[in-house]
């Protein structure tokens, strides 16, 4: 790999951290919008539930999300504040679908210690100010003119340090905070404090209520007309204000979220850390609250966010598991419970570990997460393209072309599969057991290659071979008219729908037929310059059984020609340069728009929009599908119309948003496709490949494919074994029905088909698994997984003990081989010279396998390392050991094997405090960090002095913005050889917000191309809410910040798809380079993920 | 406290199931969600890319008062200072607090007793009650930037003012 990367997002991140309800878009309309880390999403409350709207890319971490109306107005604004310190006020314009910017500006001080407990974000209710807690001891007021103009902002002391949270009250004539807080004797209380702006001070507020529940850290303000605050604590909620407290106790509880139900405040939902749903009700009368009452309603997914929408539907953000969108029932089900859960949204976060294989070896790789925390634990597994999935197969050798056809018009399903081959041409059908197998029908002629064929009207079939073109009816099966070509002449290509035929024959001669009833009548005859390679009639206007358009592709002078039909009149000239002939061409419409696809004999595929009515060819655009000619046909799936190109990288070509994807399928090369869709096998595709014929369902048409396996149980590390086809993970489950929450820990082995738990080994008790690993050592051809755990007591700071444990997997059960004891947290596992490799603590520590004289195994220490403060991320290659430090970055040791010992050879001087490392190759390794940076450091074998050999340089930097907990060489695409793309070398990491990305390593010519694209992008992109991308993407931490460097945004590179022709035609002007090498050099880049 | 709140959440009290339902009742609705079947498609969501100049208009650009706060604190206070006393000198913010409160509460007094007699009696008052809090010095200042004579003992100096105010 290479210092050049290039980065880029292949899911986005899922992890829901905010959510509000408000008039967002329009006065009448009602939006839910929700933060997911990096993102929000707009949607629209409608009758029939969620429809999105917008999902909507942030330059930062969003820290508060708030809606609020100012004074007068009709609508809501969005208040969004990141966790750099920029904040932004955006304004829905209705008229440009566009997001305006009211107001933004920068809160950071120079001076100040960062709050621990998060940053806090508030409104006034009457929109007086904006409050913000971002460092300790200060409360930032960013204050409203009565024009709902923002004014210059100011700090104010607080003397409070430990926040805990800050609201504002309802019903204060002047802006009124409430602040929980703890003091220096961990005791907690509430206090109130009014905002003078004039003085730009706090004065003493109406009340405050000392020592509070030990847990309390959530308040809830209540509007108008009680007011007051409810303080949420672990055993007791309390409702307080200037002249009323009343508590109730609850069942010990972590509440992790709030919802408000009515305007006036009188309910509220409540989200617990186990994902118990509370209904809060404040009980009062007239204004006087009375009481409080809790009310268990259900279980939901642990809850971050809880947005009371409308009439009983409730939308459930959540970090730890799917977000959810629930319903209270009135009347409790049978297992008691009110919550009905009616959609669940896929949330991958936080992806703790994951591994990638190759579980159908193909060649496509899957990434297997673990997922989710506490009772929302999964597994994931992330497949990338279209799988077929296989219902038969027929070994076939030598298919040169399939076409199905009903055996009457009306009929709904396909009856027929014709096959045609060099010399003859073979019928299969569906028969009455529901299998295929080999028929005829008298009309057809069998004995040469069919060219084309389809149903027509009227009951018929039509045949098209080189010497005739065959009309034959579906009942009697018998021929009913013929067409022969004129002697001398053969047909060379042919196309047909359900009234029409055009055909080729040698010397440039374009032959367009119309079918009748029994009749085939020759229409119109025309004489072309050159010869023609293919054709297409596929009707896309309005008759579906008859296009005014004919497409045809020439020989010569390469190039594609619309006629129109019946009269055969040129249209259309286009000339599609360079040397290669179109080998096939399909005109398709995809969400309302016709385009016409043309595939070039050498892989690549050119679009165009074409305009129906005058025939003209617009937006021209070429990818590279594969290296093979291509073959195009439609198909539907799901009642939408889609392309399968065939070639050796087949490809589903897809419309969303208007906008054409490429989505690769799953399979190695696919010589035909057509549609199949019989009553045994409904929506199936026939597919021949490689000698044989299979037919098969397709996947949905998306890009990414998630599976999830529910474990009820928190994994935590994951690894494949190959040989055994097993999964092994390291696993914990909270115990919460006793009194004592409890948590045990577990080696678990699933089968990597069904992912079935097959054996369980428990670990003792606080032991957890740290690290596992599948290896085999020198001297033993058995394969092993390794489980390196630690003694977590309570008492402990550090944990001092550990084992490393190693199975072996015989028939299906997990068997202790050996086991050996450590002197800390075996943090990391690795394969290394056929020995194991261990990071215990400040140490990395080597064990042989040895054989004792009974015959058994143990682990023998070889040599070992110290010198790290802990030493939490290793990776090895060849004889070199990349260390990631607990908070000293990176470094680089080496195992010198004569003298048996480990010697640090270099390291990064810097205090980055790692969350994972990377080797990407022999000098650079790469590492991400906790204030979600990432690097490429690079060793310096060439320096001329011990001291700068001994320094690896940071060559790379960048702000992913992203929390990585790991890295695995791996790519979620089929790697071709002989592709562009294939040769670039992938790193796949996981995040802690559900995002899988990918990092490349590009040539550096490509790099300097893209860079250069990138910087016109940040000119004409730009970030919403005016955020900037260059300083969103500088390398920021406590200590520094400074531009990025050798990495590239890819999903800023590959948004260039996504802009107007107007705006790309700026790009390609500044660029010097045309918009179709710029939309085919960025779509390549797409295929990496 | 009473008797229903008593570890409300045990899910096995059927008892408290009623409980539930009664407060689930009237949960509020503007007619959304309304259709019996609800298609939710979370997934094929428009990627926003701005098609325009995102930056806020100029003076909707914030910036923070760098001042510090302490600085800001005594400035504020030196402005204050001008018509409302030295007492802060003193060291009471509290007392302050009284005072101003009593003040407004006269000038409310004034307001309510006779309509014509307007605020700037009130304001008389306070200005007079002021004066008696100032120190000889800051008296001194003020009669100087009227323009008149600043001998005198510290009763004549009001005076003066007070005759220089009417």
């Amino acid at each position: 790999m290479s210092i050049w990367n290039y980065v880029v997002t292949a899911h986005k991140p899922t992890n829901v951290t905010h959510s509000c309800v408000g008039n967002f878009t329009s006065p009448q309309e009602l939006n839910l919008i929700i933060a997911k880390c990096t993102r929000i999403e707009i949607h629209l409350l409608t009758p029939q539930g969620l429809q999105p709207m917008l999902d909507v890319p942030i330059y930062g971490r969003i820290a508060t999300l708030e809606l609020f109306r100012s004074h007068g107005e009709a609508q809501d604004f969005l208040f969004i504040a990141t966790e750099r310190y920029k904040f932004c006020v955006l304004q829905w314009d209705p008229e440009t679908s566009e997001l305006v910017t009211r107001a933004m500006g920068d809160v950071s001080d120079r001076i100040g210690r960062p709050t621990d407990n998060g940053q806090i974000g508030i409104i006034d209710p009457d929109c007086r100010l904006i409050g913000l807690h971002l460092y300790d001891g200060l409360f930032k007021v960013i204050p409203f003119d009565n024009k709902g103009q923002l004014k210059e902002a100011f700090n104010i002391r607080l003397e409070e340090l430990q926040v805990l949270d800050i609201k504002f009250l309802y019903g204060c004539t002047r802006p009124t905070i409430v602040v929980l807080y703890q003091d220096n004797k961990d005791a907690r209380h509430v206090k109130t404090y009014e905002v003078s702006l004039k003085d730009k001070d706090f004065v003493e507020g109406p009340w405050s209520q000392n020592n509070l529940d030990n847990g309390a850290d959530l308040l809830i303000p209540v509007p108008l007309p009680l007011c007051g605050v409810i303080i949420v604590g672990e055993e007791t909620i309390v409702y307080c204000s200037a002249t009323a407290f009343k508590a109730i106790p609850i069942r010990p509880s972590i509440t992790r979220a709030y919802g408000r139900v009515d305007a006036d405040g009188s309910r509220y939902l409540l989200g617990d850390h186990a994902g118990l749903l509370h209904l809060l009700v404040i009980t009062h009368e007239k204004e006087k609250v009375t009481g409080l009452k809790i009310e268990l309603l259900g279980e939901t997914s642990i809850a971050s966010t809880i947005s009371y929408l409308d009439n009983a539907f409730v939308y459930i953000g959540s970090s730890y598991g799917d977000s959810q969108l629930i319903k209270l029932n009135l009347q409790p089900d049978a297992k008691g419970s009110y919550v009905e859960v009616l959609e669940r949204y896929v949330n991958l976060g936080p992806i703790v570990d994951f591994c990638v294989v190759d579980l159908e070896r193909q060649g496509q790789g899957q990434v297997v997460t673990c997922s989710g925390a506490y009772k929302d634990g999964s597994l994931r597994i992330v497949r990338n393209g279209i799988g077929i999935n296989e219902q038969a197969s027929v070994e076939l050798q030598g298919i040169k072309g399939m076409w199905s056809l009903r055996s009457s018009t009306d009929d709904l399903y396909d009856t027929f599969l014709v096959v045609s081959f060099i010399s003859e041409t073979r019928i299969l059908a569906m028969n009455l057991e529901d299998e295929l197998e080999e028929t005829e029908i008298e009309g057809f002629d069998s004995q040469v290659q069919t060219l084309f064929s389809h149903d027509a009207v009227y009951n018929q079939l039509v045949q098209v071979t080189s010497s005739s073109v065959r009309l034959v009816s579906s009942i009697s099966r018998e021929l009913r008219n013929e067409w022969k070509a004129p002697s001398g002449y053969s047909v060379n290509v042919a196309t047909a729908n359900a009234t029409q035929v055009l055909l080729a024959t040698g010397g440039g001669h374009l032959v367009y037929l119309e079918i009748g009833d029994g009749v085939l009548s020759e229409v119109k005859h025309a004489q072309l310059e050159y010869e023609i390679s293919c054709l297409d009639i596929n009707p896309i206007g309005e008759d579906p059984n008859y296009s005014q358009l004919a497409v045809v592709g020439m020989w010569t002078d390469i190039s594609v020609q619309i006629f129109s039909l019946p009269d055969l009149n040129l249209i259309t000239k286009e000339h599609l340069g360079g040397e290669i002939i179109p080998r096939s061409v399909l005109l398709c419409s995809f969400e309302g728009l016709s385009y016409l696809l043309c595939a070039l004999g050498d892989g690549h595929l050119l679009s165009f929009i074409l305009n129906l009515g005058t025939g003209e060819l617009t937006d021209r655009k070429k990818v590279s599908l594969g290296t093979q000619p291509i073959i195009l046909r439609t198909f539907s799936s799901k009642n939408t119309t889609h392309v399968f190109a065939a070639s050796d990288r087949p490809t589903v070509i897809y419309s969303s948003n208007k906008k054409l994807l490429y989505s690769n399928v799953n399979l190695k090369e696919v010589s035909h496709m057509c549609p199949f869709n019989s009553a045994a096998f409904p929506d199936s595709l026939a597919i021949a490949k490689e000698g044989e014929l299979t037919i098969g369902t397709i996947d949905d048409i998306q890009k990414l494919h998630i599976r999830s396996i529910t474990l009820g149980e928190h994994a935590r590390r994951i690894c494949h074994q190959e040989q055994t086809r097993t999964f092994a993970i390291c696993s914990l489950k909270y115990n919460q029905a006793s009194a004592e929450e409890s948590e045990m820990h577990f080696v678990r082995l699933l089968d990597d088909q069904t992912f079935d738990c097959i054996s369980t080994y428990p670990l003792d008790t606080f032991e957890c698994g740290c690290s596992i690993l599948s290896c085999s050592f020198s001297d033993d051809s058995n394969v092993y997984y390794c489980v390196g755990t630690a003694y977590v007591l309570p008492e402990e700071n550090e944990p001092t003990k550990g084992r490393i444990l190693v199975f072996a997997v015989e028939d299906g059960k997990l068997q202790l081989i050996a086991e050996k004891e450590t002197k800390g947290a075996v943090y990391s596992l690795n394969a290394f010279n056929g020995k194991l490799l261990a990071a215990i603590n400040q140490k990395i520590q080597l064990y042989k396998w040895m054989l004792r004289d009974d015959g058994t195994r143990e682990l023998q220490s070889e040599c070992g390392h110290h010198g790290h403060i802990l030493a939490l991320y290793v990776q090895t290659r060849g004889d070199f050991i990349v260390v990631g430090d607990l908070m000293k970055s990176i470094s680089l040791l080496i195992y010198k094997h004569e003298e048996g010992a480990i010697e640090e050879r270099a390291r990064d001087y810097n205090a980055n405090w790692m969350s994972a490392v990377e080797i990407l190759d022999d000098d650079i390794y790469l590492g991400a960090e906790n204030n979600f940076n990432l690097f490429t450091v690079r060793k310096n074998s060439e320096g001329a002095t011990d001291e700068e050999r001994a320094r690896l340089e940071v060559v790379g930097e960048y702000h992913l913005g992203e929390f990585v907990n790991r890295f695995q060489h791996g790519s979620l695409v089929m790697r071709l050889p002989d592709s562009d793309v294939g040769q670039i070398p992938t790193v796949i990491f996981g995040t802690v917000n559900g995002v899988i990305g990918v990092i490349a390593s590009l040539p550096h010519e490509q790099y300097l191309f893209l860079e250069k694209l990138q910087s016109n992008l940040r000119k004409v992109i730009k970030g919403v809410g005016g955020l900037s991308h260059e300083h969103w993407r500088s390398f920021y931490n406590e200590k520094k910040t400074v531009d990025a460097r050798n990495f590239l945004d890819g999903d800023l590179i590959e948004s260039f798809l996504d802009l107007s022709r107007a705006r790309m035609d700026d790009i390609s002007k500044a660029m010097g380079v045309s918009v179709e090498e710029l939309c085919k050099r960025v779509e390549e880049l797409t295929r990496l993920h | 406290m009473e008797e229903g709140c008593s570890y409300a959440s045990d899910a096995t009290n059927s008892a408290n199931k009623a409980e539930a339902s009664k407060f689930l009742a009237n949960l509020p609705s503007r007619g959304l969600f309304s259709s019996t079947v609800t298609s939710s498609n979370m997934g094929g969501i428009r990627v926003y890319i701005s098609g325009r100049d995102t930056s806020a208009p100029e003076h909707q650009v914030i910036k923070t008062d760098q001042m510090n706060i302490l600085i800001r604190s005594l400035t504020l206070k030196k402005q204050k200072g001008d018509t409302k006393g030295v007492i802060l000198a003193e060291g009471s913010r509290k007392r302050v607090f009284e005072r101003s409160a009593d003040g407004r509460a006269s000038a409310k007094r004034a307001t309510t007793n006779t309509q014509n007699v307007s605020q700037q009696e009130a304001s008389n008052n306070r200005a007079s009650d002021n004066f008696q809090s100032l120190t000889v010095e800051r008296l001194r200042a003020l009669l100087k930037e009227r323009g008149l004579p600043t001998k005198g003992k510290k009763d004549e100096l009001i005076s003066k003012l007070r005759s220089a105010k009417n």
